[in-house]
C-alpha cells in the first residue's frame, strides 16, 4: 500500500477502511509526529465548510491544512456563508468544486450530508462529521491514540461510555474497531444506548460487544474507557437526565477499581462526565488522544488530496 | 365486476392488508385520474394456503414491475397475475439490490429528507434481515413498514 492509492479518497464513514489502510494512516501519522516535514501540499486549496461550529474540530483541519502548505477557504459556521442566505449543500458544494479547491472538509447537521456532498463532485470530501452518525477522522484518532498507548489494538477489551445513540464517535469508533480482535461493552442508559443499525454492524463483521447500564460491572475488566459526553437535550425527560447525568460520570475513584494499566479516553470537549481529578493520572490519554488530532488529520490530507 | 380482459390480479395478501398495498400501489390517484381502470377490493376471503386473504383485482391496468418488486417485498406470500387478452401470466418478483426514490428515509434528520437539496432517496436491501438500510444515514427500515413510508 502507498499514499497515493488514497489519492481523491472520500472519507465518510468508517466502515468503508480496511485494517491495512487504517494501518497505513497510523504509520504516516507517526511519521508526521516524529517530524516529517510539512509543505508536501505547497498551492493546493482547502475548503473547510462547517455548517454546525466545532471550533476543535475547524481548527484541527485548518492547522493541518496549514502545516501541509495548503491555503484555505470556506467557513466555520453558516451565518458567516451564503448558507444563512438558504443556499443548498448542493449549490454550495458545486461552487466550491468551481472555485478550484483541492479538498472539501466538511460538517454537518444531517445525517449523509457527506456522502451526498461527495457524489456531488470529484474533489474528495473528508467528513468532520455529519450529524448524530459518523466522525471518521475522530475515529482514527482514537484508534491510532490506543494503538500508541499500548503498542496494539488486538486482544483488548474497550469499554465506550456515554450516549451511544446519538453519539457520532462512539458510532465510528465502534466502525472503526471492527477492524480488529477485540471486545467492546457498551455502556449506557438504556435510552442511549447504540442503534441496530451499529449492532448489525459489529455482528455481521463478528465482533464480541455487551451491553451494561453500570460502569463499575466493567470497570474491573477493561483496558479503555472512552467516555462521551450526554447531552441534556437529547433525552426528553429532565428527571431522567439528572439520574443519569450523576451514573455516567466518571472520577479517580472509580478507576481505582479498574485494573493497571486502564487508560481513559475522551473526545473532549468534556463537560461534567469525566472528573479533572484524573487529569493528572496515569489513567489519562485524553490529551495525547486531542494532540493526535493535527498530525493525523495532516497525514490524511495529504493523502487524499491530488499532488 | 365483469371478468379482466386486461389487467392486474394480486392474490394472497395477508387479511386486512389491501389498503396498505393500495396506498404502495398509490391505486386511488390512479384511478381517479384514469376513469377507466376499475378495482375491485375482496377482504377476508377464505384462503386455502393463508386461512383468510385479501384480494386486489385492478381492469384495464398492468401493474409496473418494479412496484410489484416492493410489494412482494412487503407481503410475501403476494401473488401477481397480469392478464392480457384473457390469458394470465404468473409475475415472478425478483428482491432489488436498491429502491430508488419510491420510499422515504425514516429518519427525519437525514439529508434525503431535506426539501430543498435536489437528491433522491436510495435503499440497500438486506435480504436475509428482511430490512432496507438508507444508503445515506444508514437507518434501517423493516420491510413490513415500508408501507408508512411510500412517497405517495
Ligand atoms: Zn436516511
Amino acid at each position: 500500500m502507498k499514499a497515493e492509492d488514497f489519492a481523491g479518497r472520500d472519507i465518510i464513514t468508517m466502515r468503508d477502511f480496511s485494517r491495512e489502510e487504517l494501518e497505513f494512516i497510523f504509520d504516516s501519522t507517526k511519521e508526521i509526529e516524529s517530524g516529517r516535514p510539512g509543505g508536501a501540499l505547497d498551492g493546493k486549496l482547502v475548503a473547510l465548510i462547517f455548517y454546525e461550529p466545532s471550533t476543535r474540530t475547524y481548527s484541527s483541519f485548518e492547522i493541518a491544512a496549514e502545516r501541509l502548505g495548503c491555503r484555505t477557504t470556506g467557513f466555520s459556521s453558516p451565518e458567516k456563508s451564503s448558507v444563512a442566505k438558504g443556499e443548498t449543500l448542493h449549490d454550495t458544494i458545486r461552487m466550491y468544486e468551481g472555485y478550484g479547491v483541492d479538498c472539501i472538509v466538511m460538517r454537518h447537521n444531517l445525517m449523509g450530508a457527506a456522502r451526498f456532498a461527495a457524489d456531488l463532485t470529484k474533489v474528495p470530501v473528508v467528513s468532520g462529521g455529519d450529524g448524530s452518525r459518523e466522525h471518521p477522522t475522530q475515529a482514527m484518532v482514537d484508534l491510532y491514540t490506543i494503538r500508541k498507548a499500548f503498542g496494539k489494538i488486538d486482544g483488548l477489551r474497550i469499554g465506550i461510555l456515554g450516549d451511544l445513540k446519538y453519539g457520532r464517535t462512539a458510532s465510528s469508533l465502534s466502525y472503526g474497531l471492527s477492524n480488529y480482535d477485540v471486545e467492546i461493552t457498551f455502556v449506557a442508559p438504556e435510552s442511549l444506548t447504540t442503534r441496530k443499525e451499529i449492532d448489525h454492524f459489529l455482528s455481521e463483521r463478528g465482533v464480541g460487544f455487551t451491553k451494561t447500564k453500570d460502569v463499575r460491572d466493567v470497570v474491573g475488566s477493561l483496558d479503555v474507557l472512552y467516555v462521551t459526553r450526554i447531552q441534556k437535550e437529547r433525552i426528553p425527560d429532565p428527571t431522567e437526565y439528572e439520574r443519569v447525568r450523576g451514573v455516567y460520570q466518571i472520577n479517580l475513584s472509580l478507576l481505582k477499581e479498574g485494573k493497571k494499566g486502564l487508560r481513559v479516553m475522551h473526545p473532549l470537549p468534556r463537560v461534567d462526565e469525566l472528573s479533572s481529578d484524573v487529569d493528572e493520572s496515569e489513567y489519562a490519554q485524553y490529551f495525547v488522544q486531542a494532540a493526535a488530532g493535527v498530525p493525523l488529520r495532516m497525514a490524511l490530507l495529504s493523502m487524499v488530496v491530488a499532488k | 365486476m365483469r371478468k379482466i380482459e386486461d389487467g392486474t390480479v394480486i392474490d394472497h395478501i395477508p387479511a386486512w392488508k389491501a389498503d396498505l398495498v393500495l396506498r404502495v400501489l398509490r391505486l386511488q390517484r390512479l384511478a381517479k385520474s384514469e376513469l377507466d381502470v376499475s378495482v375491485a377490493v375482496l377482504q377476508n376471503v377464505v384462503s386455502g394456503r393463508l386461512g383468510r386473504k385479501d384480494v386486489i383485482k385492478v381492469d384495464r391496468w398492468r401493474i409496473d414491475e418494479n412496484e410489484a418488486d416492493i410489494l412482494c417485498l412487503i407481503f410475501p406470500t403476494a401473488t401477481i397475475n397480469y392478464i392480457k387478452s384473457w390469458k394470465v401470466f404468473k409475475y415472478s418478483p425478483m428482491v432489488p439490490d436498491t429502491i430508488e426514490g419510491r420510499i422515504r428515509c425514516p429518519e427525519l434528520l437525514c439529508i434525503s429528507n431535506a426539501e430543498r437539496e435536489p437528491l433522491t432517496t436510495m435503499f440497500y436491501t438486506l435480504k436475509t434481515e428482511r430490512m432496507l438500510q438508507c444508503r445515506y444515514c444508514d437507518t434501517l427500515l423493516d420491510f413490513g413498514k415500508i408501507p408508512d413510508f411510500v412517497r405517495v
